[in-house]
């Protein structure tokens, strides 16, 4: 399905452009640090240190107040005002609340958001897919009814979707052993099970899926009429056969592109639901941004730090997607999810 | 207890005659119940080693039988303690911010009344800024603070309180205890509505029972709040509300509860009409009603008390904290709620506003259901409560801004028990005391709400985490809509309940019953703790006798 | 008529959609846990009483019936009466619409204004510093996340430097607009144009930094879809025959190439309307804004359901709307195109 003169066009298109290149070790980093968090990350992501909570990034101070629960007058006292100064390697980004190690934190966090982007966006293309090209294919009463109920999934908000679901199943976590502990080569210390938000990811790829059917739908039209495929079917061809060797290779292309955008827009929609109290994971980036949220007036790196790992993970993808779109089919842009 | 009968529990609970009828002594909210007290409990054995805390002498030794009221729930408030149906966390502080030209104390019951507010400098006028805005205006059809923040500056109860808690006249200039079951106040004279109409006693009786008695206008969700009352009546010039049993605690509820409405200016109204807006007795009348948006009123200049310092009051809301600080340091409003401690110092940095604080009536607690494993062993609930670091808790992740708690009733109630102290963080106990129960190796989850409470996620992940650290225990925190998870506590039915929860309870009544009866005793609706006859008994006999107010 | 037929088809579209919308409230409804009398009964109601205000709000009535009783009363224009605040569903909702148009407007037109420009100039510059600049800056802001960026701009611009006021809406558009067109006892009244002046520049210091929190996706989004468009535009023959021709460069930029590039941005900008939505949750909490999507949170929070089917028929029919007018629009960009 690669054929030479796709991959001669990836090659140039990478020669010429430095965002591409950029893309790429982007994400390089992002994902080498995703697979060998339980190696680089310092410290426990889950090991609280109470003591020692909320002490700012190396180099940087704070203030924190205090207040004794003792009773002046019937009033409460606010007696004391700390100032935190982070002199140590330690903790070289800070901790956050409930002292954990903000830098290991953001380590594991990126497994997580970078799975929930991947499974929540296969499974959105397969029910795109799936959906669009049936329309497309079809057309007429089926196509009218499926694109119809397309147009209901956007006009939904997502959210409501999302706590109904998540009240029905839980948060049904998903627990996937992590083979560098499992194995010995990570330290014990370390979290043994990637916990994985299964409803999340139902309910970001039902969310998304719709942008896939429309583009799939597309495709599946236009190439319907095409000569070829008239002939193929005119021959006896069975419908699937005739989907699955003329319709779906031609739609490739721009699913592909579509899907890079679509996990971006996937990762910020978990940080979203996070953000409203809808997380299933406590260990992604999202839930942390969700919790450091109050803390940014104060404790800014608790949330920014997490926030920056998106930023580089989502420029990196969608770099990445620039290239590929560049390389392969000029025509088609995001038609992202939700912010 | 079966689902079918628990609707009438309350009120079938009052009924379980004990002590006698007494005609009561009037006083103000007793103060702290540290107050001599009791000394030892003489349990049944039936609990461990030494559940209790060491602040407590002698173990095993016979406890006298408490006489008084409050030594009734003293009592019970000790042996909740030993037997340790919750883990018991933190006592929640209000914080508010104001600006430096505003003079006022912080109340504990929550509420901000702005009458009490004085004007040291600049314009007097005053926005108040909230979490969020009222459900309607309806003083008798909402629940939450924020609604009765907004209702209270324009509506007077029968009684009222002072910042401290203690009761004082309000509509009624006095009143007193005819009989079991019969209260009577004398009517202020001379009180008018806003709209000009003067006050009879027969609003005041129309008022209770369009809180009590559902056939009076509507399903109030307030009858809670007046526990035990059926119904007033207008007799001889006073109003005589009657209730199930003795009802010790019926003038602290009518200081707190029952805002007085005009009974012809409500029955002529629609629904929508009185959620829209309030004709009171009280200080302040609407000028402006914006639906979510914003109140304004004005003095009502015919008040039957002090008039307000205060010319305009406007109450508006923003649901983030943090705008809330930022709208108080650019100076858009003056007087803000729930500071959260981290954004303390920004509001204390500054010259023209301050922080004040004040203990609420608010208790934190982790809730463990009697009738499941492994909760139903008082070893694993007490190792629960041995496991965690309580104090580190209190000054780490609530940066010191509450109190610990050992028991269900919180500091300054009628009947805390001064004696106990909350639990000590001890691991080794608490390992030992979960090999004791039978359930090493335990693994349990925490349900919390997420956002609900100050810090809410945070103290169970601690909790959880803490426990987790036990050697013989794993422990798991699990985030929960607030909708679901206060769906199935309040089901009625303890099976939809989860086994182990973080919740808080609040209860400006300043009176143990309020917390004990709905939430620790056999027949209490929201009740995770139905199998201590002990607890039971004490509570039915102490609402069968005279409180002190 | 063909834009008689366009209409009506789209219409009936459209109604379907927004009766999609109510179905699948009503199916979740079904599924979702929580029960609304918890929030509107006494707290120690037992059984009995509980029943009792199911019966009073009708929540007794099996599902189906209630499905049928809402879409009768709906068609009489009754949303039922909100669980929690006892006024009328529709008072509320509809009290809430003008600010969400408004901030949906002002962040739409901060995109339009700020990232067309970009687009084009990255697009007619590519591979160049501009060009680089655009991109990256379009990638940031599409992984921003939106609170952070809400929260920045008050602790900075309106704290520290004091040039907006941190939030609120203390004056809608249409008020402002009062002042210009006031009728009294049936005279219009003389134009009050200091007040109107006045009240619109509240309403513009007001709503700009929520129109900039908001609008920083689309703004990213926009950019990329102007630069690809242009791109994929400036390479198609009529381009390379009107260069030929000797038009100038500008012309043949910004009349021909934009125009047909406009043609998928406004498009997808239709299609975004739930996203934004969804988005402006986050921004009206922030900015204390008294928008749908924190009626819709709030509504969520103690399932108040006829508060929440009455906003999103009203979220889904605006999305209808815009999407019938953007279709509208197409044609008129597009006469090919015939519908």
């Amino acid at each position: 399905m690669i054929s030479p003169r796709t991959l001669r066009n990836l090659r140039s298109e990478l020669s010429r452009s430095l965002l591409a290149k950029l893309g790429i070790a982007i994400l390089a980093v992002v994902l080498l640090t995703a697979v060998f968090a339980p190696l680089l990350a310092p410290h426990d992501p889950t090991e609280q240190d109470l003591e020692n909570a909320n002490i700012p990034p190396l180099g940087f101070t704070a203030t924190e107040n205090q207040t004794t629960s003792q009773m002046v007058d019937g009033e409460v006292k606010i007696v004391e005002e700390e100032v935190v100064v982070n002199t140590t390697a330690e903790h070289p980004l800070g901790t956050d609340s409930l002292g954990r190690d903000v830098l290991s934190r953001t380590m594991f966090g990126a497994r997580t958001s970078l799975l929930v982007g991947l499974f929540g966006t296969a499974i959105a293309v397969v029910l795109g897919v799936t959906v669009g090209i049936t329309a497309g294919y079809y057309g007429g009463r089926i196509d009218d009814a499926l694109m119809r109920f397309a147009d209901v999934m956007l006009a939904f908000p997502s959210l409501v979707l999302a706590i109904a679901l998540i009240g029905l199943w839980g948060q049904a976590s998903l627990r996937i052993p992590d083979p560098l502990v499992a194995f010995g080569i990570a330290s014990a210390e370390m979290p043994e099970n990637i916990v994985l938000p299964g409803t999340v990811i139902v309910v970001v790829a039902l969310v998304n899926w719709v942008w896939f059917a429309r583009v799939a739908r597309g495709e599946a039209l236009s190439v319907r009429d095409q000569e070829y495929v008239k002939a193929a079917r005119s021959m006896g061809g069975s419908d699937l056969h005739v989907i699955r060797r003329h319709v779906l290779p031609n739609s490739l292309t721009p699913i592909l592109v579509l899907a890079t955008i679509q996990i971006a827009a996937i990762i910020l929609l978990e940080s979203s639901l996070s953000f409203l109290g809808f997380s299933g994971a406590q260990l992604s980036w999202g839930f942390d941004i969700a919790q450091g949220r109050q803390y940014l007036s104060s404790s800014w790196w608790i949330a920014t730090v997490p926030g920056l790992a998106i930023v580089a993970a989502v420029v990196g993808i969608n770099l990445i997607g620039d290239w590929l779109r560049d390389a392969l089919d000029p025509g088609i842009e995001g038609q992202g999810g939700a912010s | 207890m079966s689902r079918d009968d628990s609707d009438v529990n309350r009120r079938t609970y009052l009924k379980y005659v004990g002590g006698t009828a007494a005609t009561v002594g009037l006083a103000g909210c007793s103060d702290s119940g540290g107050d001599g007290s009791d000394g030892e409990d003489g349990d049944d054995g039936s609990d461990g080693e030494d559940g209790d805390d060491g602040s407590d002498g002698g173990d095993g030794e016979e406890l006298p039988e408490p006489e008084t009221r409050e030594e009734h729930l003293q009592r019970a408030n000790l042996r909740l303690n030993e037997r340790a149906p919750w883990v018991y966390l933190n006592r929640q502080y209000s914080v508010y911010g104001i600006a430096s030209r505003l003079d006022w104390t912080a109340r504990r019951d929550e509420r901000i009344e702005a009458q009490a507010i004085s004007v040291t400098e600049g314009e007097p006028s005053v926005t108040i800024t909230q979490s969020s805005m009222d459900s309607g205006l309806d003083p008798h059809d909402h629940r939450e603070t924020p609604t009765d923040n907004i209702v209270v500056q324009a509506h007077d109860g029968v009684l009222g309180r002072n910042a401290d808690g203690d009761i004082i006249d309000a509509l009624a200039t006095d009143y007193e205890r005819l009989e079991e079951g019969r209260v009577r106040f004398e009517i202020r004279d001379g009180v008018t509505f806003h709209n000009g109409d003067e006050l009879q006693p027969s609003d005041i009786a129309y008022s209770v029972n369009r809180v009590v008695d559902s056939e009076v206008g509507i399903e109030s969700p307030q009858s809670d709040q007046l526990a035990g009352v059926t119904g007033a009546e207008v007799v001889d010039g006073g109003v005589e509300v009657t209730s199930d049993g003795v009802n010790p605690i019926v003038f602290s509820l009518f200081a707190s509860y029952c805002k007085v409405v005009q009974q012809d200016w409500i029955e002529a109204r629609e629904t929508s009409e009185i959620n829209s807006d309030m004709n009171g007795t009280g200080p302040f009348q609407v000028v402006e009603y914006e639906q979510d948006v914003q109140i304004v009123y004005e003095p009502y200049a015919d008040y039957w008390g002090d008039a307000p310092e205060i010319e305009e009051l406007t109450i508006r809301a923003a649901s983030e904290s943090s705008t809330r600080v930022s709208q108080l340091l650019a100076g858009e409003t003056d007087l803000i709620v729930n500071v959260p401690p981290q954004e303390v110092s920004r509001v204390r940095g500054e010259d023209t506003t301050e922080v004040t604080a004040v203990p609420s009536t608010r208790v934190v607690f982790n809730a463990m259901r009697y009738d499941v494993e492994p909760f139903s062993s008082p070893e694993f609930r007490q190792a629960m409560n041995y496991a965690i670091d309580l104090d580190s808790i209190i000054d780490n992740v609530l940066q010191g801004f509450a109190d610990p708690t050992g028991q269900p009733t919180l500091e300054g109630f009628v009947g805390y028990n001064g004696e106990v102290g909350p639990y000590p963080q001890d691991v080794e106990q608490a390992e030992q005391l979960v090999e004791d129960s039978g359930h090493a190796d335990a693994e349990i989850t925490l349900e919390t709400p997420v956002g609900r409470y100050l810090r809410d996620v945070e103290i169970a992940q601690a909790v959880a985490s803490q426990i987790d650290e036990l050697s013989n225990v794993s422990c798991d925190v699990e985030q929960r809509d607030f909708a679901s998870l206060a769906g199935e506590v309040t089901s009625g039915d303890i099976e939809n309940m989860p086994h182990f929860y973080l919740l808080g309870w609040g209860n400006t009544t300043f009176d143990a019953s309020q917390t004990i009866i709905p939430l620790l005793t056999s027949d209490g609706a929201l009740s995770s703790y139905r199998e201590d006859e002990e607890v039971d008994e004490l509570m039915s006999e102490s609402q069968n006798l005279p409180g002190e107010n | 008529m063909a834009l008689g037929r366009f209409l009506l088809k789209r219409g009936i579209q459209g109604v379907l959609v927004v009766w999609g919308v109510v179905t699948a409230v009503f199916l979740l409804r079904f599924i979702t846990p929580g029960d609304p009398v918890t929030f509107v009964a006494p707290l120690d109601a037992g059984a009995e009483l509980r029943a009792q205000i199911a019966a009073d709000l009708g929540l007794d009535q099996p599902l189906y019936v209630q499905y049928v009783d809402y879409i009768a009363g709906l068609l009489q224009g009754d949303m039922g009466y909100s669980y929690l605040r006892g006024t009328e569903a529709s008072t509320i909702v509809f009290a809430r619409v003008p600010a969400t148009v408004e901030l949906a407007v002002a962040a739409t037109v901060v995109a339009i204004v700020i990232a067309i420009p970009l687009g084009v100039i990255s697009a007619t510059r590519r591979r160049e510093p501009a060009d680089y600049g655009a991109t990256l800056f379009s990638l940031v802001g599409i992984s921003t996340p939106n609170f952070w960026l809400g929260i920045m701009l008050i602790l900075v611009l309106s704290v520290q430097f004091d040039l907006f006021p941190t939030s609120r809406r203390p004056i809608g558009l249409f008020e402002t607009l009062a002042f210009l067109v006031t009728v009294e006892n049936g005279i219009a009244a003389p134009m009050n144009v200091d007040a109107f002046l006045d009240g619109l520049w509240t309403w513009l210091w007001h709503i700009a930094l929520p129109a900039v929190t908001l609008g920083t996706y689309f703004t990213a989004l926009v950019t990329r879809l102007t630069r690809s468009g242009m791109i994929e535009e400036l390479g198609q023959p009529y381009v390379r025959a009107a260069r030929a021709k000797g038009l100038p460069e500008s012309l043949i930029q910004y009349k021909h190439a934009l125009q047909n590039t406009l043609i998928p941005i406004v498009t997808v900008l239709g299609l975004q309307l739930g996203t934004l939505i969804g988005g402006a949750v986050i921004t009206e909490a922030v900015f204390a804004w008294p928008g749908l999507g924190t009626l819709v949170i709030n509504a969520i929070n103690v399932r108040d359901w006829p508060l929440i089917q009455g906003s999103l028929i009203v979220i889904g029919t605006g999305f209808v709307l815009i999407n019938i007018f953007v279709d509208a629009l197409y044609a008129y960009l597009n006469p090919r195109v015939v519908h």
